[in-house]
């Protein structure tokens, strides 16, 4: 009995032990915001030029820390030899080897890079530098062109990721892909150590934050003291008066079964101002996954409560800061909706 | 037995990776025809397509340029019954949906992962058996259309 045992055991052991598949684990959690070949979608295009630029210690370090408020995510659970093996995939795309950096011979001194930052690089990394331009990566309406925003030199992930040395060679070099120019004619070396010291001095930005009333709550829920008709048609006019323009209401179970059978006391007013809705997709194109705009009306037992889902804590889910910074305005919006509507 | 397939479905989507928020894969299929795969894969799957919300329509029609955008809604009637019944703060999360977002010649398919929707919700059994459920059967899904090989 035993010895049937050991062998699935030893087959598991194997499988276990064998070496991870960069391909696949490249397609499974990188490829639908890299593209399939590194051509970059919502995510960063990782280009022979990129590629030439960053280390594989840097790639490693960003797979782990991600970028927070940035889209990409951190991928603390992959192991090493997942990460090396993702890393080895991506290199295979070049001929080129991964670059080494040798280290800085100058000592940087922050207050001269701060003056040198704010003259040479803020018009482009802003001056706290968070990066600039709307979004990140190339995809739905951006002009597919201009493939790299600047980057967020005071994204923490940045920050942990990458080494003096590589951001003093790429101040060196530049990046064509996201027209970023070459400094080596411009500055000194003991200039680019400078300017590196005060790219450590970034500070992110501070956390933004939602109304504390509905913080860490999945949906802002309120009772209406009016009937269901009355609250959905106070609910209709409150959207009309804030500028939206309401689509056909339906019913929460409708298309799931049978037009007699839906249940018409709970139904979802479905809203949006186009404009607004063109400007998120390309602030997050994965905004689709909590779109509509969509309150809902039920009754329940003789009570009357409209639902709609908290925009702060869903928006969050994105790891995106800017659409954060929409989400806390429409926050005040929804929940001035719902309380007009229930006044 | 149903205590074990509840530990088994939440051990399942817990072993997976807890840090993202959202299921996203890529496709080599054009988004209609993506889309038209994940219709037919959600209901294999025992889920019933409640509606297609066109995105791209609404602001083509406000003249601002896009691409293929849609999202596809799907749910399970008695699924979706029972919870509005018990739980109508799930209201915003029901039908289910996934994105379906054209990239050139690829897609993009997209969702929220239940389970960060979960940590929402607090510590209920019964949702976070729903939750592990939502995610087990998406990822599944999704994968389904990751690795669609048109026939040739």
């Amino acid at each position: 009995m035993r010895s049937w045992l050991i062998v699935p055991l030893l087959i598991l052991a194997a499988a276990a032990q064998a070496a991870p598949d960069g391909k696949l684990l490249y397609d499974t959690h990188c490829s639908a915001c890299h593209q399939t070949q590194g051509h970059g979608g919502i995510g960063l295009p990782l280009t022979a030029e990129i590629l030439s630029q960053i280390s594989d210690d840097y790639i490693a370090k960003t797979i782990r820390n991600g970028r927070p408020g940035r889209i990409m995510p951190s991928f603390q659970t992959l192991s090493d030899a997942q990460v090396g093996a993702i890393l080895k995939y991506i290199r295979s795309w070049s001929d080129q080897p991964p670059p080494r950096f040798p280290p800085l011979t100058q000592k940087g001194n922050a207050k001269r890079g701060r003056d040198l930052y704010a003259k040479h690089c803020q018009r482009c990394h802003g001056k706290d530098g968070s990066g600039e331009g709307s979004g990140t990566g190339v995809t739905l309406s951006r002009e597919r062109e201009f493939m790299v925003m600047p980057a967020a030199l005071n994204n923490p992930g940045f920050q942990r990721s990458a080494s003096d040395a590589m951001i003093a060679d790429i101040i060196r070099r530049g990046r064509k892909v996201g027209g970023m120019p070459s400094f080596r004619h411009k500055l000194s070396e003991q200039q680019i150590a400078d300017v590196v010291a005060w790219v450590r001095h970034l500070k992110p930005p501070p956390p933004i934050r939602g109304n504390p009333e509905w913080a860490g709550k999945a949906a802002y829920i309120m009772e209406s003291p009016y009937s269901f008709e009355e609250t959905v048609d106070n609910l209709k006019q409150a959207l009309t008066g804030a500028n939206f323009r309401i689509f056909p209401a339906r019913y929460l179970d409708q298309g799931l079964t049978d037009e007699f059978s839906v249940d018409k006391r709970q139904i979802g007013i479905r809203f949006c101002n186009f404009k607004e809705l063109y400007h998120l997709l390309n602030i997050d194109p994965r905004l689709g996954t909590v779109l509509p705009c969509r309150i809902n009306v039920i009754e329940r037992n003789g009570k009357v409560i409209l639902v709609a889902p908290n925009v702060m804590e869903i928006f969050r889910l994105f790891n995106n800061r800017e659409l954060l910074e929409v989400a806390k305005v429409m926050e005040d919006v929804i929940l001035g909706v719902m309380e007009e509507a229930t006044l | 037995m149903k205590k074990l397939l509840t530990l088994v479905l939440c051990l399942a989507a817990f072993a997976a990776q807890a840090q993202q928020n959202l299921l996203m894969v890529r496709t080599q299929l054009k988004a209609p025809e993506a889309m038209a795969v994940l219709k037919e894969t959600v209901q294999e799957y025992g889920y019933t397509v409640a509606h297609v919300q066109r995105c791209d329509g609404g602001m083509t029609q406000f003249h601002y340029k896009t691409d293929y955008y849609r999202v596809l809604f799907f749910g399970k009637l008695a699924e979706a019954r029972g919870l509005l019944k018990h739980y109508p703060q799930m209201a915003p999360f029901i039908p289910l949906k996934i994105a379906v977002i054209a990239e050139k010649n690829e897609t993009v398919l997209a969702a929220v992962d239940p389970r960060a929707l979960g940590r929402l919700y607090g510590h209920d059994p019964v949702l976070e058996v729903q939750f592990a459920r939502w995610y087990n059967d998406l990822k599944s899904i999704l994968e389904e259309l990751r690795t669609f090989k048109p026939k040739s």
